[in-house]
């Protein structure tokens, strides 16, 4: 079914095993963001709070782009095929 | 593959062969009424079988073979269907021993592996839908099965969409990425980014009811099919429109023109359309109706 499914190779287990991690950890990540977003326009979050949250997701999204670019992954190296339900994280 | 439920007539537990009739069953092609089918006579069929013959029904014609029972047990033919190669070419003997017929007579596709035991058992099974057949006859004859598939285009790097370049309009003008309100702008960032991504997906998924609406209206029967899942290469492509069109067989030109126009306009919405035809109506056996098979 899906083509792009974790290989447990020897050779790559350890790679594929950090692509995992990171996988989740990003779609954490993105989950973060879009509650952000939300609480944001709802209202019910101060400037400064907004700053906070703001500045630490984007701390994290560049330590994520560091962690990738360590371990030679692309963005859409963290990402599953989940067959008919489409992809974990969203493609654009 | 359409499924015209109770032909894909596998034998069943009850079928069980006995031991004089064992040896050949009765694939069945399809279903032609008048022309001249006579000239399929002698075409190779599945390659396991002999050579694909003409099995009168009434006013009705199947095209059929002999071939090995034991090739083509219920068993077998799950596990050969299941093998992607296998299944190809299963696939493609069937349909040019349909697409052959058709051009000879006005002709119903029967599914793949549509199986009897002997012809006795194949002739009282497609008896008993003859009125079915005949009513598939005249909702198909003389037309055409177009397919239309769109597709999103993946949105480039050179998009004009807001990527994580710097400041959008609501950002302040703060220069430094870690000076005061740069947490601010980066949410403003990712919101821009996530709503052109909704707004592509949205105009896409419009352009995609365009093309079926204006299809539609050059088309005798249309059917939304289950859209297909991300490919197995790196596709990136998110189809968004799967659709088949029963199409008169002198609207060809017109089909081709509404194509040509709703291409570019689809274009501009970030969706690719994909044509093919004229096929022979599978997806319109069936008239996606009652579904009264009679069995």
């Amino acid at each position: 079914m899906t083509a792009e499914r974790v290989d447990l190779d020897a050779d790559t287990v350890g790679r594929d095993l950090v692509a995992l991690v990171l996988t989740v950890v990003e779609l954490l990540r993105q989950l973060m963001e879009r509650q952000a977003i939300r609480r944001i326009d709802q209202g019910d979050l101060t400037d400064d709070q907004v700053e906070r949250i703001g500045r630490t997701l984007m701390l994290l999204d560049e330590r994520m782009a560091e962690l990738r670019d360590h371990h030679g992954l692309s963005p859409e190296d963290l990402n599953l095929d989940l067959g008919p339900l489409g992809t974990l994280l969203p493609r654009d | 593959m359409t499924a015209a439920p109770c032909t894909t007539g596998v034998p069943t537990a009850t079928d069980v062969p006995t031991a004089t009739d064992a040896s050949t069953a009765t694939c069945v092609f399809a279903v032609c009424r008048g022309g001249d089918p006579a000239a399929l006579e002698g075409m190779p069929g599945h390659e396991e079988g002999a050579r694909v013959r003409l099995l009168p029904l009434g006013s009705l014609t199947a095209v059929v073979q002999d071939v090995p029972a034991d090739r083509f047990s219920e068993e077998a033919v799950r596990e050969r269907l299941s093998d992607g190669a296998e299944l190809e070419r299963c696939a493609r003997t069937h349909h040019a021993v349909v697409s052959a017929a058709a051009r000879c007579a006005p002709t119903v596709p029967l599914p793949l592996a549509t199986l009897y035991l002997g012809d006795e058992r194949a002739r009282a099974a497609l008896g008993k839908r003859e009125q079915h057949l005949h009513a598939a006859l005249d909702r198909i004859e003389g037309r055409a099965e177009w397919a239309v598939k769109a597709y999103t285009v993946p949105a480039r790097p050179d998009a004009p969409a807001p990527a994580g370049k710097p400041e959008g309009p609501a950002a302040p003008a703060s220069s430094s990425p870690d000076g005061p309100g740069s947490g601010r702008a980066y949410l403003e960032r990712v919101r821009s980014r996530k709503r052109a991504c909704d707004l592509r997906q949205e105009a896409a998924l419009r352009a995609a009811e365009r093309v079926d609406t204006a299809l539609r209206g050059l088309a005798v029967a249309a059917r939304r099919l289950r859209l297909h899942g991300p490919g197995p290469d790196r596709d990136r492509r998110t189809q968004m429109l799967n659709a088949a069109y029963l199409v008169d067989g002198d609207r060809d030109r017109e089909l081709a023109a509404a194509v040509g126009r709703l291409r570019q306009e689809a274009e501009a919405d970030g969706v690719r359309i994909e044509v093919s035809g004229p096929w022979v109506p599978y997806s319109f056996v069936d008239g996606g109706g009652t579904g009264d098979l009679g069995c």
